[in-house]
């Protein structure tokens, strides 16, 4: 009787152990794809491409600190918040452990680690290796691979290049012969040793922009939707060449913008946050996308508008704008509201959505081409596609101002400092044409000056044997 | 031959004639005791006491008869020629204690493991409120609790011998009744690093004793979860053969801050902000010029806005008892509190039962389940602009909270108007929460028992947050649901035998099934038509936030086999190999193992003429235990994609790179000690020296920001801590009337990085380390090693600020990154400890816990904010010492001039906000009355009444640059960034007054 209880017991015992054993493997991510299926399926292959431009919505890269950092070390924004690391970057003595170079740093790798995924792993793969939902894409794969990996290649050489104006002195202090950006062209799969590359001279760094957007111009097409098209890539060279002094090159990559139906000039400023022909590259950003980032609407907008307003417009500004009555940027697209510490201020109104953070920055738009194009010709004493003199008037007649009847390099610049204001332009357009950032001439804001390009931050100094530190930081 | 075994048979009738014996069975004191046990040894026969401690029993001359009492000694007599026999059964001593430990108990002389025990007569006079953490503070040897802060529902950091690890949780794993349950936290980030605490669920008054593991040879049966030590919390059962005991307990408690950072008043602001702006332009204004009305036109005091006297009542009652067959407990409480600041409000319902029924001689069947409701309004805390205790400090006091008519004024800019904050936002929370077990034992031999255990922890939760118009335009409300369920099953086998009088064997085999899910489903909302509208459902924009679901499984099969020789000689060894579904396949299976010796010296028969020593037992165990948490990541080893949209259009990005070689971490522990009684009893003291090597580190590894990813779980390096434990408690003086014993516990730690990660940067002496913010954890030192630029005050002549440069030179320039050292400095103290008094007079007692903590130091991060005339762009309120900037040649100043080129970076992150962080606190003093037996005996149900008073955090001696904050500030669970505080909301100072009724 004990012996058969015993056994009873035992046997039960056992029986519930090993139910449970088979439940271990029961236990898989339900919210997250697996790599290994990911570059087994036409749609999750898509969705890792279009993945690119998800990692660009964060405003540490795109549509916040990149660019408002730049515009209130120069001219344009005071910046009057509490964050102390931007403080720091305000006062030119930032230090290498500040902490919002190195999430700028951080992001242009991380969306360049994103693109590389495809460049990299993208290429060596057929279309037998995948399954497919619409027969389509089957037939289509090689042409659609070559968009994807071209998107990709767009999307690093665009990052690449934010950090280059920020983490290197512009072409013109040493002609191109400085430090640049590390070149990344793997993706992090275990092995970190790819991942501590020296820094490329600028010309190198510009060059491997140059390659990447190439690639772009001849594998995508003129249109594709809200990403990035062969005429982005072509915008975007008119502005590498541009900070390249290579003039030609910058008048024809804009006149080739300029001459491709369905990108025009708006005819008024609605575009912001709306879609229309002005916008060549933009990112949108949707209610229902979660706010990474030093955003622009966060910092933009007025605490009456849900925002910091830690970024106030200049002084220097105002009385660019109200040279001449009538500017309907500053008209329209201004507003007088308070400031954190209850003074009265003038704030953009391109990024109004303080409560949703989805307003678009603007990364390459029609603007912005024409202003490349006047440039470009008058530097280049060139009228390719047309007159700087017709250039500028047009963005002036949108503006509501009267047409001017002569341009100098001076006029070209005022007129792009007040088109392109709070998009990130101004610091790279005054050191590149050899003017101080402040309008009080300090010797720290200097073109060439060593705080007026940030420090690479301590986390690859310390991580990156390889690493070179900017002169003084 | 025939007449002999007649003979014999007569004699032997004669001799076994029985009789009738009485008596009465009476404690120490001689008050009977209602339901002893009176057996004749080596028959079944017996009986139990009735309720005035008689007994009767029919028994013959020469039997023995043996009698007993739960919690006291037995007792043998044997019957002789008389008919009455009174016994006093004398308090069973603590050494004799049956001390809970992992998957069972044993008897405290016997065990070999290091187990700090919190028994129910240490516990018996304590009273807490919210949580019971506060009752193992000071208690124990080695274990260090550490509030976040003094909030209610806030989070308390608990080590078991210092950080053991350097991923993200160092706490120890709490097993209640043999459920180990989830810590996880389940409530959105408020600014805070630290959730809700996992102990507020707990009934405090349904604790019987907490066993705390620390070494190996009590921890290698966690295997898997053990390695940072486990605590386990035992509540009250029923006694057997004990009439119902009735316990109402209830009492009141008032709540206030015990220390606070003092801004300026709004007078002072003005000066101090027109002083600045005079000297620095040379110019004579009034404060009215720069907008902040005229002298004396007043202002606010936001920190008095926010907070209050915080009342708090409570009331438990329970039914504890037993028959022959069945105990039972059963409890009931409810629990109102206010802490000490404005919108932080707890209220916690429990009931709990635990039933214990022997069916059939072999078979018992049992329960413990306790369910409790919380309903926390929470206040964020730290590093968010809605925390009353970081914005109150900082806010401009010559604004005002509402304007003339009343009504709440919108604040003009980020920082929100905080007074309206804490009184009309939501942030609630309601959990209900049932940790329970249901069990069967049967006893297959009577050395084999089979028990299988099956044991739930369910959760749900739900956070109900509403912001109003006035401080979101608009209007914002988000509801986040978390079930978050596990359920475990334990079955095992455990054999207990005695050989030859002195061969005892202990043998357990057990296997255990663990699994929990959690799901999290999460909207919220923007645009609300009215205030009045509550719930995010009304909301004009609505997204959904969340919608995901996790797991994890923990599968093991254990073994443990102790033997004795004789009671001297003591020998146990244990195993355990676990499945995790944390790590792939192949890295799945964790090997465990401990082995332990004893040696009980006063057993042996030359020790008995060695009067003085009552006991001495030496003792060793070593073994090794196991962590398989990353951050609560569920798989860390896989490459995963996470999912979004651009424009509408699906997306897949990298979240995580993969490691498929990802590992346990393993803890071994070496751990020595000599446990000894002195003087009848009256000095105890055991002394441990331990050491644990944790090696294959999980640790989320920072990477070179070139792969775009911030971090790679790896398995990285080794770790080491080291120490001393020493507990000692004496009774210093015993008599009729009074009574004073004292109990004191050190513990030393010294914690060592032996490796880390071959990726590591290097610093410029060769040596590996990780950074993070304002520490450094290094190879060949500590974890934490503060890493900062030596600040070096203001000059007196120049009243410029002056720091050291790298090389030790006086500048007023450094550079805020290159110019860091190493200062010395740790947030890990050299030791900690605790000192328990108590008092018994007549029918008052008074107890005092201290608890202390010497050699750590603390980074006081919110100074950065209010320090410094531009601390936020100058918009904001400083701490009173930025009065005393200087002004004239000669002045020791605290701040430099304002005029000063350093006035700007005066407040960067420097050791100018690390501070000594040394202290000793009085946590806990309790005085009681309990009323005469006399008055009990007039009444004719009361058994016992006891009045009470407590007083936590009454005095705290610190550093004076701890004046305003608080030495116990944790605000992180990162072992990487221990002793940083952020604007840490203060401690709670409380005085409860209270009575429990037994009946």
């Amino acid at each position: 009787m004990k012996k058969n209880k015993l056994i009873f017991y035992s046997l039960i015992m056992w029986s519930l152990i090993n139910c449970s054993e088979n439940k271990l493997e029961e236990i898989t991510p339900e919210d997250n794809i697996p790599a290994a299926l990911i570059f087994t399926n036409f749609s999750t292959i898509e969705a890792t491409t279009v993945g690119i431009y998800d990692g660009m919505q964060n405003g540490d890269i795109i549509g916040g600190q990149v660019e408002f950092i730049g515009d209130f070390l120069s001219d344009d924004v005071n910046f009057v918040g509490s964050y102390p690391s931007l403080q720091q970057l305000r006062n030119f003595y930032a230090a290498s452990t500040n902490r919002n170079v190195n999430d700028i740093w951080f992001n242009v790798f991380n969306v360049t680690r994103n693109a590389n995924n495809i460049i990299e792993n993208l290429a060596v793969l057929s279309s037998q290796d995948i399954t497919f939902s619409d027969p389509n894409d089957f037939e289509t794969f090689e042409t659609r691979k070559q968009e994807f990996i071209a998107e990709a290649r767009f999307c690093r050489a665009l990052v690449t290049f934010i950090g280059a104006n920020l983490f290197a002195h512009p072409y013109q202090v040493e002609n191109g012969e400085n430090l640049g950006m590390p070149i990344v062209t793997a993706f992090f799969a275990g092995d970190e040793g790819r991942f501590k590359e020296p820094r490329a001279t600028l010309n190198e760094t510009h060059t491997f922009i140059e390659n990447d957007l190439l690639f772009a111009v001849n594998n995508l097409s003129d249109f594709n939707g809200i990403r990035a098209s062969s005429t982005a890539a072509k915008a975007l060279l008119s502005r590498l060449y541009l900070y390249r002094e290579q003039w030609s090159e910058a008048a024809n990559m804009a006149n080739a913008v300029i001459n491709t139906s369905g990108f025009s000039l708006a005819p008024d400023y609605t575009f912001y946050n709306n879609p229309s022909s002005e916008h060549i590259f933009r990112i949108i950003n949707l209610p229902d996308d979660s706010a990474f980032g030093l955003n622009f609407d966060l910092f933009y907008n007025p605490a009456s508008a849900r925002g910091r307003g830690d970024l106030t417009i200049t002084q220097d500004l105002i009385t660019a704008f109200t040279a001449e009555i009538g500017d309907l940027r500053y008209t329209t697209l201004t507003t007088e509201d308070r400031d954190p510490s209850n003074n009265p201020a003038r704030f953009t109104l391109k990024y109004p959505n303080g409560q949703t953070n989805e307003s678009d920055p603007n990364v390459l738009r029609m603007g912005e081409i024409y202003l490349n194009r006047a440039e470009a010709n008058l530097r280049g004493n060139t009228t390719i596609g047309d007159t700087p003199l017709n250039d500028v008037n047009a963005i002036r007649a949108r503006a509501g101002l009267v047409a001017l009847t002569a341009v100098t390099l001076e006029d070209v610049l005022l007129e792009r400092r007040k088109e392109l204001a709070f998009e990130g332009h101004r610091r790279m357009d005054l050191l590149r044409n050899n003017k101080n950032l402040k309008p009080e001439n300090f010797p720290i804001s200097a073109p060439g000056g060593n705080k007026t390009i940030l420090p690479i931050p301590a986390n690859e100094i310390n991580m990156n044997p390889n690493a070179v530190q900017n002169t003084s930081y | 031959m025939i007449l002999t075994l007649f003979m014999a048979l007569i004699t032997q009738l004669t001799i076994a004639q029985q009789k009738t014996i009485s008596g009465t069975v009476s404690d120490g004191n001689g008050l009977p005791l209602a339901g002893a046990t009176v057996v004749i040894s080596e028959t079944t026969t017996g009986t139990t006491t009735d309720f005035d401690g008689k007994y009767l029993i029919q028994a013959s001359v020469g039997d023995l008869l043996n009698f007993s009492y739960t919690g006291y000694s037995e007792q043998t007599i044997t019957i002789g020629t008389a008919n009455t026999y009174n016994v006093r059964l004398q308090l069973n001593t603590d050494l004799e204690e049956v001390v809970v430990i992992a998957y069972g108990s044993q008897s405290k002389d016997k065990i070999i493991q290091n187990v700090s025990v919190i028994s129910e007569q240490a516990l018996e006079n304590l009273v807490t409120t919210s949580s019971p953490d506060q009752l193992i503070r000071g208690q124990a040897s080695g274990v260090q609790v550490v509030s976040t802060s003094g909030l209610l529902g806030s989070n308390v950091n608990i080590r078991v011998r210092g950080i053991n690890t350097i991923n993200s949780s160092s706490a120890p794993l709490f097993v209640v009744d043999g459920v180990v349950i989830t810590d996880n936290t389940n409530t959105s980030f408020d600014g805070g690093l630290t959730g809700q605490n996992p102990l507020t669920f707990i009934n405090s008054s349904d604790i019987e004793s907490f066993s705390i593991l620390k070494d190996a040879g009590a921890t290698a049966l966690y295997g898997a979860r053990g390695a940072n030590g486990v605590v386990l919390i035992t509540t009250k059962k029923g006694k057997r053969n004990k009439g119902a005991t009735v316990t109402l307990n209830q009492f009141v408690q008032t709540t206030t801050v015990v220390d606070l950072m003092e801004g300026l008043s709004p007078d002072e602001y003005r000066g101090f902000r027109t002083d600045i702006v005079n000297i620095l332009y040379g110019v004579d204004i009034p404060p009215e010029v720069l907008g902040l009305g005229t002298f004396g036109s007043g202002g606010s005091d936001f920190v008095d806005e926010i907070s209050r006297t915080g009342l708090t009542k409570h009331t438990d009652f329970s039914v504890r008892g037993g028959s022959e067959n069945t105990t039972y407990f059963m409890s009931a409480m409810h629990e109102d509190a206010e802490s000490f600041a404005i919108g932080n409000d707890l209220t916690r319902t429990a009931v709990r039962v635990n039933l214990d029924h022997k069916f059939k001689k072999w078979l018992s069947l049992g329960t413990n389940i306790g369910v409790t409701n919380t309903v926390l309004n929470a206040v964020e805390t730290e590093n968010s602009t809605a925390a009353p205790f970081t914005t109150a400090f900082f806010t401009n006091p010559t604004l005002r909270s509402r304007d003339e008519n009343g009504n709440y004024i919108r604040s003009s800019n980020f920082i929100p108007n905080i007074t309206a904050l804490v009184n009309l936002n939501t942030n609630k929370t309601d959990v209900t929460r049932t940790i329970g077990n249901a069990y069967a034992t049967i006893n297959i031999i009577p050395e084999l028992t089979f028990k299988t255990n099956f044991g739930v922890d369910r959760i749900i939760s739900e956070q109900n947050k509403r912001s109003v118009d006035v401080i979101s335009p608009g209007g914002t409300a988000s509801l986040s649901v978390v079930t978050d369920n596990l359920h475990r099953l334990t079955n095992s086998l455990s054999y207990s035998n005695t050989f030859n009088k002195s061969h005892t064997v202990n043998a357990l085999v057990l296997h255990e099934f663990e699994e929990r899910r959690r799901r999290v489903t999460g909207i919220s909302g923007t645009g609300f038509l009215s205030d009045d509208l509550l719930n995010v459902g009304s909301a004009t924009t609505r997204i959904v936030d969340g919608g995901a679901r996790s797991g994890s499984i923990i599968s093991g099969f254990l073994g443990r086999l102790s033997y004795n020789y004789d009671n001297k000689y003591f020998v146990e060894m244990t195993g355990r190999l676990d499945e995790s579904s944390k790590f792939s396949i192949t890295n799945r299976q964790g090997r465990f193992w401990s082995l332990g010796a004893g040696w009980t010296v006063s057993n042996e028969k030359f020790f008995e003429n060695i009067n003085f020593i009552n006991y001495l037992k030496l003792r060793a165990t070593i073994g090794t235990a196991g962590n398989d948490r990353v951050d609560d990541n569920d798989f860390p080893y896989s490459e995963l994609y996470g999912t979004g949209q651009f424009g509408g259009i699906p997306t897949a990005n990298v979240v995580q790179p993969a490691n498929p070689n990802l590992g346990w971490e393993e803890t071994k522990t070496l751990d020595i000690g000599i446990v000894s009684s002195f003087f009848e009893n009256r000095l105890n003291l055991t002394v441990t020296y331990f050491k644990k090597n944790t090696t294959d580190l999980l640790f989320q590894l920072p990477l070179p920001p070139q792969t775009g990813q911030l971090t790679l779980n790896k398995n990285v390096g080794e770790l080491e801590n080291k120490g001393w434990e020493f507990e000692l408690s004496s009774t210093n003086i015993k008599n009729d009337n009074f009574e004073w014993s004292t109990s004191l516990n050190i513990t030393t730690l010294k914690n060592t990085v032996i490796e880390l990660d071959q990726s590591a940067a290097v610093d410029e002496n060769g040596r590996r380390f990780i950074e993070t913010g304002s520490q450094r954890a290094v190879e060949g030192l500590s974890l934490s090693n503060f890493y900062l630029v030596r600040y070096a005050g203001v000059n007196p002549q120049t009243g410029d600020a002056e720091w050291l440069d790298v090389n030790g030179d006086i500048t007023t320039t450094p550079d805020f990154a290159s110019d860091r050292v190493l200062v010395d400095q740790s947030a890990l103290p050299d030791f900690t400890g605790g000192i328990t008094n108590t008092f018994k007079y007549k029918n008052f007692d008074l107890s005092t816990v201290f608890n202390f903590s010497v050699g750590n130091s603390i980074l006081a991060d919110g100074l950065l904010f209010v320090d410094g005339i531009d601390a936020i762009g100058g918009i904001i309120n400083v701490r009173r010492e930025n009065l005393d900037f200087w002004r004239n040649p000669g002045d020791n100043a605290f701040a430099p001039s304002p005029a000063s080129p350093t006035a700007l970076n005066f407040n960067e992150r420097s050791t100018a906000q690390l501070l000594k962080g040394d202290y000793l606190r009085l946590n806990n003093l309790t005085l009681g009355y309990t009323l005469p037996v006399s008055i009990m005996d007039k009444t004719s149900f009361l058994s016992n009444v006891r009045l009470y008073f407590t007083a936590t955090n009454l005095l705290t001696f610190k550093g004076k640059d701890l004046d305003g904050i608080d030495p116990e500030n944790n605000n992180s669970n990162n072992p990487l960034s221990q002793g940083v505080s952020f604007f840490t909301a203060p401690q709670a100072k409380t005085f409860l007054f209270g009575a429990m009724i037994k009946f």
